[in-house]
């Protein structure tokens, strides 16, 4: 028998560990008491579990949600279906809140697929790049000619979020450890930030912030938001609205710096 | 006398312990960190990271090289782990002898390589590329193993001595990983440390591991056994004088529990090679 090259041998090893196939165990030495299959299963085990942590630990209100045997059922074939092809563990279950939306009994409750999707927006969040933020003083050094071509940025960690169900509800009741209320269809966009302290927050958005906000994304200037803002609210005084919004921003640190 | 790059005694640097470090400074002569723990865009492992790295000499420690696999080297890996070096400047860097993947998928496991002259090959190249690209030498760690590959034609410590010949690399020694696959291969653990070429190892790690009887999984969720304290006491015997660290993963106790545990190998490398040199390092 030809010797197996390095390629070949892990070629066999990854498809033992992928699809179970057992070509490999004739590669693999009989010592002492331990039987090759079980030399090989601790591999097999150690990667399972290894995928499955990693799901745990990132989706930890979807796992409560769940429950242990569902929750489980998921992470198998989650595994099963999606071997990693990424570098880093980070990514791996990027691909869960999509597999949740068609795997059956899963894409039967919509609502478990959004909580895998606020889940991972809530990682976005937490490790999106660091920037400098516009602070109240650097507001009041920008010059008064140069106020409605203001174009402002947001901060990296940055997400907005749209769901048709009571999704972050039912991810804040698991949090604060109390049952969700039954999943109900209702439409919210949330804001997801990553604020001066480095923690991670969000908050739901009203018509008018997002349209707001969806204004600043596709590059639109402050002159823009104001009139936005006096079409849709004609009774206000727009500039006091106008302010109150961006100081909010501000002090929430969702605004990166001017440069 | 200690070698001019002995770093003293270490601890990997672990989340749990980010903010007490910070606040409290503790007698720790060095930090490793997990390179891939930081291959992030910013937020607060970062922060941390950069903060704890102001008080504390830093190594760098990865799992994601894959210098065993037939595949081709992964150049954005090599590109973020350069940007990092850069960021915090470590002392060293190290990862496994080992491979992860093949053919496009990732076991994120440190999996064998066959011990024979095609592996060596192969493995030599690599890592001068990895040394090239970056600019300095590497450390290269043994692996726990489970499984020997009827291809293998020498013994690990063989393998490893030809490696670090022909690459110019250094070996980060794993006290407890060596435990480990004795126990698991049935070979002496002592067989493999005075197999080992003196001068060549720069590092080592303890770190505990599960015991079922039959075999032992590196799990570095417990305490460091006894059986590895022993093998420690005759390592250093062989190697005098070599930068220590407790690599804990999983189940992590308080860091005051790690601290005594540094001290036992403090200790123990005191009444092993004498009193010089052995005090808290770091002044920071």
């Amino acid at each position: 028998m030809d010797k197996l090259t390095l390629s070949a041998l892990q070629k066999e090893m990854m498809s033992f560990l992928l699809e179970d196939n057992k070509s490999i165990e004739s590669h693999v030495v009989k010592q002492g008491n331990i039987s090759k299959q079980l030399r090989l299963n601790i591999y097999k085990n150690a990667y399972q579990a290894r995928l499955k942590e990693v799901i745990d630990n990132d989706h930890q209100m979807l796992g409560l949600y769940l429950g242990d045997d569902l929750f489980d059922k998921m992470a198998t074939e989650y595994v099963r279906d999606f071997p990693s092809n990424y570098t880093s563990l980070r990514q791996y279950a990027d691909r869960l809140p999509a597999f949740l939306s068609t795997q059956p009994p899963f894409s039967d409750h919509p609502i478990i697929s959004e909580l895998a999707h606020f889940e991972r927006l809530l990682l976005v969040a937490f490790d999106a790049a660091d920037a400098a933020i516009i602070t109240r003083d650097k507001l009041q050094d920008i010059c008064h000619d140069d106020w409605p071509n203001l174009v402002f940025h947001f901060h990296p960690s940055v997400q907005l979020a749209h769901f048709n169900w009571n999704t972050v509800e039912s991810w804040q009741a698991l949090k604060s450890e109390q049952a969700p209320e039954p999943a109900t269809e209702k439409k919210s966009t949330w804001l997801l930030w990553r604020n001066n302290e480095r923690l991670t927050e969000f908050r739901s958005l009203s018509e008018q912030e997002l349209m707001l906000i969806n204004m600043i994304l596709s590059g639109e200037n402050f002159s823009s938001l104001c009139e936005h803002l006096f079409t849709s609210s004609p009774d206000d005084d727009v500039s006091s609205l106008a302010l109150q919004y961006l100081l909010n921003w501000l002090d929430q640190g969702i605004l990166r710096d001017i440069t | 006398m200690t070698p001019e790059h002995f770093l003293g005694f270490g601890l990997g640097l672990r989340t749990d312990h980010f903010q007490e470090v910070i606040d409290t400074k503790p007698k720790v002569d060095w930090f490793e960190v997990v390179s891939e723990n930081f291959m992030v865009d910013g937020g607060k492992p970062k922060h941390y990271l950069h903060a704890i790295r102001e008080h504390y000499p830093m190594v760098m420690h990865g799992v994601s090289l894959s210098i065993g696999s037939t595949e081709t080297l992964n150049l954005d890996y090599l590109r973020q782990l350069k940007v990092l070096v850069n960021e915090i400047q470590p002392e060293w860097i190290s990862d496994h002898l080992c491979w992860t993947g093949a053919h496009k998928s990732n076991s994120h496991d440190l999996l064998p390589l066959p011990y024979n002259d095609e592996a060596i090959n192969h493995v030599v190249d690599r890592i001068n590329q990895v040394q090239e690209f970056l600019g300095r030498n590497i450390l290269m760690e043994n692996v726990s193993s489970y499984l020997t590959y009827t291809t293998s034609e020498m013994s690990e410590w063989e393998f490893l001595n030809e490696v670090v010949k022909r690459s110019g690399c250094q070996i980060l020694l794993d006290i407890n990983n060596i435990y480990v696959s004795a126990r698991n291969h049935n070979f002496s653990a002592l067989d493999y440390l005075n197999g080992i070429d003196k001068g060549s190892v720069r590092q080592f790690h303890l770190a505990g591991h599960t015991d079922y009887g039959d075999y032992v999984i590196d799990t570095h969720d417990h305490d460091v056994a006894d059986s590895v304290w022993d093998l420690y006491r005759q390592a250093l015997q062989r190697f005098g004088w070599i930068s220590t660290m407790i690599e804990r993963d999983d189940n992590i106790p308080p860091l005051s529990d790690l601290l005594t545990e540094l001290d036992m190998a403090r200790n123990i490398a005191r009444q092993t090679l004498g009193q010089h040199n052995c005090e808290f390092i770091n002044n920071g």
